[in-house]
């Protein structure tokens, strides 16, 4: 296929219409023909400014306005309770757990992560395994492990069944040690991994990258690190945005 | 428990109610007036609730009350509009928006981007719309609109190109025309 693809064939392919065979066949080629990787690209942009653009259209003007608005709020509440409970759940299942049983077998091979000790959060109906947050909170050298191995795990399948993977690790907290120059005991591989994999971000939270600096550590994050206001903020949008969440 | 109750219970007022903001989003989307919004949201959650025996699967619930919405957008414009036949809306209509490139020259992007998708015919606004905000998959959107999977497959092609078009536009004029710096 060394014809031009068309725009018609690459919106399937953002849009996940594409069968197997024709994904597969266009991620190859996408590896050698950064053009196209480049017109993927602003596809995948604009199609995420307009779901942007409605995130939050403005409010009806009928009677009921401080009814929704309440009711958005309580919405947030709800999500921000979903969130602390799954993160406590997680960690209530994982007390005593050896790390090595962390990691998730092929979570993504039926559609749903196999080990309950991780599960994933979404706001879909079905959790996406396209786009999937990783949150690392504390220092744990298991913990730690586990996230990087569970990282490379879901992007190695996912480069198996030719899916394009938007993979996201998020540090805050003690989580943050995985991500800072010179305290990090994984740096090496994650540069490697970084390299490997061109949708594979590190996102640090800023406000404990504050209360490190304010407790007079001077934090230095590794290069491949980008920082995010909030690490609750970001994992809201993302779940917003569709992403599947889950901590480690 | 929620299949439970409706294998008990049927639809109940609170599930359909529960797609409001879905539908509203959409709503917004495709009239972009709040007002007119909230209206069409109402119109089509009553309907849904009087044509609730006609849902088979659950399963289906977004999709087909999203087709509910569309039929009542139709007899909306109809009336609104009075167009001969719905090809005609379909390809023209086009919001009397001014284009993206005057109304936001330094604004953000969101505001551009809803300008943008208000000036892309009707036809091709609800398959950006439904592809884009819900997700939903071309077959879906065919069966939601009643028209063909191709026609899905060239709407979605048209309005994204032009939706590409026009926000090239505006950047290009915004690198052209730096916006008001902060001197503080």
């Amino acid at each position: 296929m060394n014809s031009v693809v068309s725009d018609e064939t690459l919106h399937a392919f953002i849009d996940g219409e594409l069968d197997v065979a024709e994904r597969e066949a266009l991620t190859v080629r996408m590896q050698s023909d950064a053009e196209l990787v480049r017109r993927v690209c602003a596809m995948r942009s604009l199609r995420d400014m307009v779901k942007l653009a409605y995130a939050e259209p403005p409010p009806a003007p009928s009677s009921s306005v401080p009814a929704r608005t309440h009711k958005i709020m309580t919405q947030r509440c709800a999500l921000g309770c979903l969130v602390l409970f799954a993160g406590l759940a997680a960690g209530w299942v994982l007390r005593g757990v050896e790390a090595t049983h962390l990691a998730i077998a092929t979570p993504f091979a039926t559609g749903v992560m196999h080990d309950p000790a991780l599960q994933p959060v979404s706001l879909a109906h079905t959790p996406d395994p396209d786009r999937v947050i990783l949150h690392l909170d504390n220092a744990a050298p298991g913990k730690m492990l586990a996230v990087l191995d569970e990282a490379e795990r879901l992007l190695d399948a996912a480069e198996q069944q030719g899916r394009t993977l938007q993979l996201e690790v998020l540090a805050n907290s003690h989580g943050l040690t995985l991500l800072r120059a010179g305290h990090s005991p994984y740096a090496v591989r994650i540069a490697r991994m970084q390299q490997r994999h061109a949708n594979l971000q590190w996102v640090a939270c800023s406000q404990t990258i504050a209360r490190f600096t304010a407790e007079g550590q001077k934090v230095e994050l590794l290069p491949a690190a980008r920082t995010a206001p909030t690490a609750i903020g970001e994992i809201v949008t993302r779940l917003q945005q569709g992403w599947t969440y889950v901590r480690v | 428990m929620t299949m439970i109750h409706c294998t008990l219970f049927g639809l109940t007022r609170t599930r359909i109610e529960s797609l409001r903001p879905v539908l509203y989003r959409i709503a917004y989307a495709w009239c972009h007036d709040a007002a007119d919004a909230d209206d069409l949201v109402q119109d089509s959650l009553s309907k849904a609730w009087t044509q609730r025996a006609q849902l088979r699967e659950t399963e289906a619930l977004k999709a087909w009350a999203v087709a509910i919405m569309h039929r009542c957008w139709i007899d909306h414009l109809r009336a609104r509009r009075d167009f001969d036949n719905v090809d005609d809306w379909e390809n023209t209509l086009e919001s009397p928006a001014d284009p993206p490139d005057v109304s936001c020259n330094r604004e953000q992007v969101i505001a551009c981007v809803r300008t943008a998708i208000a000036r892309l015919p009707m036809g091709q606004r609800q398959v950006l719309t439904l592809v884009d905000l819900e997700e939903f998959g071309y077959a879906e959107v065919a069966q939601i609109l009643d028209i063909p999977v191709g026609t899905v497959m060239s709407r979605l092609s048209r309005a994204r190109a032009g939706l590409k078009t026009m926000m090239d536009r505006v950047m290009q004029q915004a690198a052209d025309r730096p916006a008001l710096r902060r001197v503080k």
